[in-house]
């Protein structure tokens, strides 16, 4: 893929990392206690309370990760300084050697077309006299 | 029992082209290519395709304008900015749940920001793609007068050979 797809990409996937990561905290966050009126939450075991202090620290690292490649990327942005109107000024260099080329190519094609027309007529000359056994001039 | 409906007719312009065949000139021209916008099954489009700016999408632009943008940096401080408000949004949360909502905006804001400033790179993509493409055509159409002139010197080579060898006989 080329560099600014996968830069593209590499959006995408940041924002669906920080969607994962605030709506799992959120989902398995266990409850909290408000006020030191009411009695203390019941503590469930239903989820492993080593599981929810350890998805934090993985997911957030995993969303510092994909930041740090996401700069990695833009450092590796082939853009090469100077701006459009340099860029239109070597197109049209390039078009212009393009055509010169180009030119240099048909006249080279046309003598070497030339050339093998006549090698062509000699040959078949030279074939002729060898059949009809004539000699040659 | 066909409960389908028939295709529509041709359209009868092929009358006009019964005697192509004898006078190609006798029949109309095609029609010029479409310049401008036209209207396609319903739907309105444009040949001159141009990137909206984000103004005029409803989006506050956050990097600067003007003629030449850095890209690199702007991308570079809109990621920074992007872990900043992720871990600001982050600490809404704790302290003050209501207050989530213009932070998710201001979270959004930045990320529209960035697919507009990575959409504004690819015009010069396609340059750059350009001018590649040109100077690989240079190069093979260089080569391909170098490998005729060799050709031709060597048909030359060969033809003074069989000259020499005939004569010498």
């Amino acid at each position: 893929m080329d560099i600014i797809s996968q830069l593209q990409e590499q959006v995408n996937t940041i924002a669906a990392l920080a969607f994962n990561t605030f709506g799992t905290l959120q989902r398995d966050a266990p409850p909290v206690r408000l006020s030191p009126n009411y009695p203390e939450p019941p503590a469930n075991p239903t989820e492993d309370t080593a599981n929810v202090a350890e998805q934090p620290k993985l997911m957030s690292s995993t969303l510092v990760k994909a930041a740090k490649q996401f700069d990695a990327l833009v450092a590796a942005l082939p853009l090469s300084e100077g701006g459009e109107e340099a860029q239109l000024k070597r197109i049209a260099e390039l078009q212009a050697e393009n055509d010169a080329v180009g030119q240099e190519l048909q006249r080279q094609l046309e003598a070497a077309e030339k050339e093998l027309k006549q090698v062509q007529e000699l040959f078949s000359q030279a074939a002729d006299n060898c059949l009809n056994l004539k000699k040659p001039d | 029992m066909a409960a389908t409906a028939t295709y529509p007719p041709p359209p009868p312009y092929y009358k006009l082209y019964k005697d192509y065949i004898e006078n190609p000139k006798s029949a109309p021209e095609p029609p010029p290519p479409i310049e401008g916008t036209y209207v396609l099954f319903g739907g309105s489009y444009t040949t001159d395709d141009v990137l909206p700016s984000l103004e005029d999408q409803g989006v506050r632009q956050l990097y600067p304008k003007g003629p030449n943008i850095d890209f690199k940096n702007e991308l570079r401080s809109l990621n920074r900015e992007l872990q900043l408000h992720i871990l600001e949004l982050a600490d809404v949360l704790i302290e003050r749940p209501s207050q989530y909502a213009r932070r998710v905006e201001d979270i959004s804001l930045i990320f529209k920001n960035l697919h507009h400033l990575l959409n504004s790179l690819r015009p010069h993509q396609a340059r750059a793609t350009l001018i590649h493409i040109l100077e690989l055509q240079i190069q093979r159409r260089k080569q391909a007068v170098e490998d005729i002139k060799r050709r031709r010197e060597e048909a030359q080579r060969l033809l003074k050979e069989a000259l020499g060898t005939l004569d010498g006989h």
